[in-house]
């Protein structure tokens, strides 16, 4: 497929418009409104549409964040912030595939598949993309798997655009899967098991829950998969799920700082435009997609116990929840903050000011299929997890049966809208906050929505989120405690 | 070659001294409508008196617990209805309270912040709740490998040195503390000269400049009546220092191991750093084209990480080589790193390798300072290092001066190959004869702990 030029070419300003000052917290408004276009809002290639999303406040605006999202004819994303404050540029590349992509007996294949990014091309050999651009005075470079995406990350000083471009757009579809090179990647990938699950108590015990929290769908196993999986895994494998998920319409690439969105297009189609989407070798067989199973919430209480390394209990409970795109989701983002964020949340006065824990934490589901929602406490020296866990049980009870107060649920507002802006107060970071929802939603926007609507939540959509969410029938609980 | 230090517009982080001696630095930033304000405070682990270590490290938890006006549950409420975070973080040789706020809210932040720092009340109650969670963490820490042997390696190479002595203290001292150490300790440790005040984003330095001022009187009673404290951590005593010294951390069950192998440092500060600085990093420093990550994991896949690094401080600390191989790999994969220290040591870096390394620091040296938090927290370890005003952004005018012949000299005088220190957490039953074997010395000579043991 020969692309020549943009085929629904989007344009999209986000602008943030942020408090002035005041005496209190004002209440955080966020608008969306696609209808209200503004073509000409900044100098754009004609077609360009504007769909504004505006953030303020009453008491009026400072700042403003634009993105630029052009759509390629080969499926390819680019979303482009221009940020003119130092001579430098963060420059992401997402692909919507992760460890939900995978099957049994291949766990693990998204994550190792990651490390061979960094491998020989057909243009370059093993070394020289890292080589080329440490050179140029990178920053950051490196990649992340998670279950839903996987992302290639670096930060690089604003005349080195091109040279990134070249290297990142010839490892999307040129990469080298040699035998020899995947059997050391793997033995290191072994070795990262190691450290983070084998030999991590924390890590062990996330690993089980999510065994016990799903049966069926592709989130049971771990993002960086089993031992044995990872020792049966081949370099055909691998090669085969290169051509499988890695291809520009796969692929969203997030460039913030130093740059001029027009040129920044031209240059992303000189090098990506013509890439064509690869196809699967005939001998690899079809791939029976997992994540359209949906998990039976469990019919009674799930709980397991197990015997680690370590000084002090740890538990985690768990409730299977929605995926991102749910209309509860907000209630259940908000919930999280009303139990942990900040030193005055309920978790935090009832686990561990009351002597019971040193740390907890509670964490909404934000997945692409539906996920779980997680909280998890360290217990202090001495204390047991079981009674710990009647108190925290307790906090859920009040939450379904309790209205929230106004001043608290302004205090968890004020919370949350520090957290949005400090995921945008950087050229890697807002990128990262892009990417996670360009690629599990398809639509960086919903990122926007989602903490605006976070931001209207009412005490009775929190009350019912509870009610709907925190059912003891499928609750898990996962302790560990010391062997 | 591409110096973006070159192309860096000024930026505005003005600074200036109040007028009792708190130097006070804001830089504006408007992108976000946050506000970012630390208070870092000379002290530290080194501040800890010999039979209270952990002591600045409860302080400054203590002082976020509580003043004569509000309690910790009002502070943290207060805190959580701004939008704000504040909290105290430890240093080897600072204290440094962390604040962060919704701009619209600095005012009442300010406030309560100024409060905490003046005017702490080190409530029993909370003095007893604070000894649990402390006590807690230490015992926590023993489960983290990776944290638990580089705390290890750095007790095996200080030994009773305030280097050697961990951040957070020991279950013993952290125990015994009162209300009278506390304040004992604070008027110590919060005295105006020992502070300064930083701050960045939507707001201007004379609002900080203002507030500062406003702490001064009320710290000045604490010059008065606190005992004096050492700027500065004593001299590294080395006379016992001696050979290939082997400590095996002995923890059951690991599949993996964690190794430290390492010396005493440099000061930043010295002349032969920047040599250093660029030989290191084509060593191991980060990069993974350094000849660790080469040697390690690319070409033997041994460890997920393999690098090199220096820590800092008023006196030379330490520099070390680390990496974590599967327990099968271990001993094999310390011989290895070992004999690459030898190498580095007798043979220095390759040319392409320093060349590379050269440019790669050079390019990036911009990401030093490219954002007003990260100038910000360049003029704290500036100034709490003693380094000139403007270091942080001399890096790529100095490294163009180094050659390779300045930088392998500088590793050759530098690293001591025959005298290192060298840590292993791991199972001892199954790695102590392979490891003796492996670094070709007796079994005697590995001294082998429990995990547990301080």
């Amino acid at each position: 497929m020969k692309i020549t030029g943009p085929k629904t070419l989007a344009l999209t300003a986000i602008t943030f418009l942020a408090m002035g000052g005041c005496s209190s917290a004002p209440r955080m408004e966020v608008h969306t409104d696609a209808r209200s276009e503004a073509k000409d809002a900044f100098p754009s290639k004609p077609g360009h549409q504007v769909l504004p999303i505006t953030l303020s406040n009453s008491h009026g605006a400072q700042s403003s964040l634009q993105v630029h999202r052009f759509d390629f004819e080969n499926g390819l994303r680019l979303l482009v912030i221009e940020d003119h404050t130092s001579p430098t540029f963060a420059y992401q590349t997402w692909f919507r595939v992760g460890s939900r992509n995978e099957v049994p007996t291949r766990t693990g294949l998204a994550h190792l598949f990651e490390h061979m990014m960094f491998k020989a091309t057909k243009n370059f050999k093993e070394g020289e993309f890292d080589r080329i651009l440490e050179e140029e005075g990178a920053m950051g470079l490196n990649a992340f798997t998670s279950q839903d995406y996987t992302a290639y990350v670096q930060e690089l000083p604003k005349d080195s655009l091109e040279t990134l471009v070249k290297l990142e757009s010839d490892r999307m579809v040129n990469l080298v899967v040699d035998e020899a090179a995947f059997k050391t990647e793997r033995e290191v990938v072994q070795n990262e098991r190691r450290f983070r699950t084998e030999n991590s108590p924390d890590g062990t015990l996330n690993q089980e829950l999510y065994e016990l929290a799903f049966s069926k769908h592709p989130y049971h196993w771990p993002v960086i998969g089993y031992k044995e999986d990872l020792e049966n895994m081949s370099y055909t494998d691998a090669s085969n799920f290169y051509r499988r998920y890695y291809k520009p319409a796969s692929a969203t690439i997030i460039i913030s700082g130093d740059v001029d969105p027009n040129q920044t297009y031209e240059m992303i189609k000189k090098y990506y435009g013509g890439l064509q989407n690869q196809t699967v070798a005939e001998t690899s067989g079809p791939v029976e997609d997992l994540t359209l199973i949906r998990e039976t919430p469990p019919k009674s209480p799930q709980r397991k116990t197990l015997k680690l390394n370590l000084q002090n209990e740890k538990i985690l409970v768990s409730y299977p929840g929605p995926d991102i795109r749910s209309e509860d989701l907000p209630a259940l983002n908000f919930i999280s903050g009303i139990l942990s964020a900040g030193k005055s949340s309920r978790l935090e006065k009832a686990l561990v000011d009351s002597g019971l824990a040193q740390g907890v934490y509670a964490s909404p589901p934000d997945a692409a299929d539906p996920g779980i929602f997680v909280i998890g406490a360290s217990l202090q020296r001495g204390k047991k997890a079981t009674h710990l866990e009647g108190v925290l049980l307790a906090e859920l009870e009040r939450l379904k049966k309790e209205p929230i107060s106004k001043r608290e649920m302004e205090k968890v507002k004020n919370l949350m809208q520090f957290d949005f802006y400090e995921a945008l107060n950087s050229n890697s970071e807002r990128c990262r906050y892009l990417g996670e929802f360009e690629s599990i939603t398809r639509d960086f926007r919903f990122g926007m929505d989602l903490f605006r609507r976070t931001m209207e939540v009412t005490p009775e959509q929190v009350q019912l989120a509870a009610q709907k969410y925190f059912d003891p029938s499928t609750r898990t609980i996962l302790v560990g405690v010391p062997k | 070659m591409k110096k973006i230090n070159s192309l860096f517009a000024l930026c505005f982080l003005a600074y200036s001294l109040n007028a009792m001696s708190m130097e006070v630095s804001f830089e504006e930033d408007h992108s976000v409508p946050l506000v970012y304000v630390s208070v870092s405070i000379k002290s530290g682990v080194v501040a800890d008196p010999a039979k209270k270590l952990g002591l600045t490290n409860f302080l400054g938890d203590m002082m976020v617990r509580g003043t004569k006006t509000k309690t910790k549950e009002q502070i943290d409420l207060a805190l959580d209805q701004m939008g704000a975070q504040l909290n105290a973080i430890i240093g080897t040789e600072v204290l440094t309270f962390r604040g962060s706020v919704l701009k619209s809210q600095l005012e009442p932040f300010l406030k309560l912040f100024g409060e905490i720092l003046t005017s702490p009340s080190f409530p029993e109650k909370e003095i007893k709740k604070l000894k649990a969670e402390t006590i807690s963490a230490i015992s926590e820490e023993l489960s983290h490998d990776a944290g638990l042997a580089s705390r290890r390696f750095a007790r095996f190479l200080f030994g009773s040195h305030p280097y050697g002595n961990p951040l957070i203290g020991v279950e013993k001292h952290v125990d015994s503390f009162t209300t009278n150490d506390l304040l004992s300790h604070y008027r110590s440790v919060m005295q105006p000269e020992r502070i300064l005040v930083l701050g960045t984003g939507d707001s201007q330095k004379a609002t900080l400049e203002a507030w500062a001022e406003s702490l001064t009187p009320r710290l000045l009673d604490n010059a008065k009546h606190g005992a004096p404290l050492p700027l500065s951590a004593p001299p590294i005593p080395v006379a016992n220092n001696k050979g290939l010294r082997v400590l095996l951390v002995d923890k059951p069950d690991r599949t993996q191991a964690q190794i430290f192998i390492g010396q005493f440092g440099l000061k930043m500060n010295e002349p032969r750093y920047f040599p250093l600085y660029a030989a290191n990093h084509a060593f191991g420093g980060g990069s993974f084209q350094s000849t660790l990550m080469r040697e390690v994991r690319v070409k033997r896949g041994w460890s997920y990480g393999a690098n090199s690094a220096f820590r800092f401080g008023l006196q030379p600390r330490s520099w070390h080589v680390y990496l974590f191989p599967a327990s099968k790999d271990a001993p094999q994969a310390a011989k290895l790193a070992l004999d690459l220290v030898r190498d580095l040591h007798d043979k220095g870096v390759t040319e392409a390798d320093f060349e590379s390394s050269k440019k790669s620091l050079i390019n990036g040296s911009g990401f030093n300072y490219n954002t007003a938090k990260k100038r910000t927290e360049n003029r704290m370890t500036e100034k709490n290092l003693g380094l000139p005003e403007g270091f942080f952004r001399s890096y790529a005018s100095e490294l163009q001066k180094v050659s390779l012949d300045a930088a392998n000299s500088a590793m050759r005088s530098f690293v001591d190959p025959d005298n290192l220190a060298i840590v292993v957490l791991g199972t001892a039953s199954s790695l102590k004869e392979p490891l003796a074997k492996a670094l070709d010395i007796s079994p005697r000579q590995i001294a082998v702990v429990p995990y547990q043991q301080e």
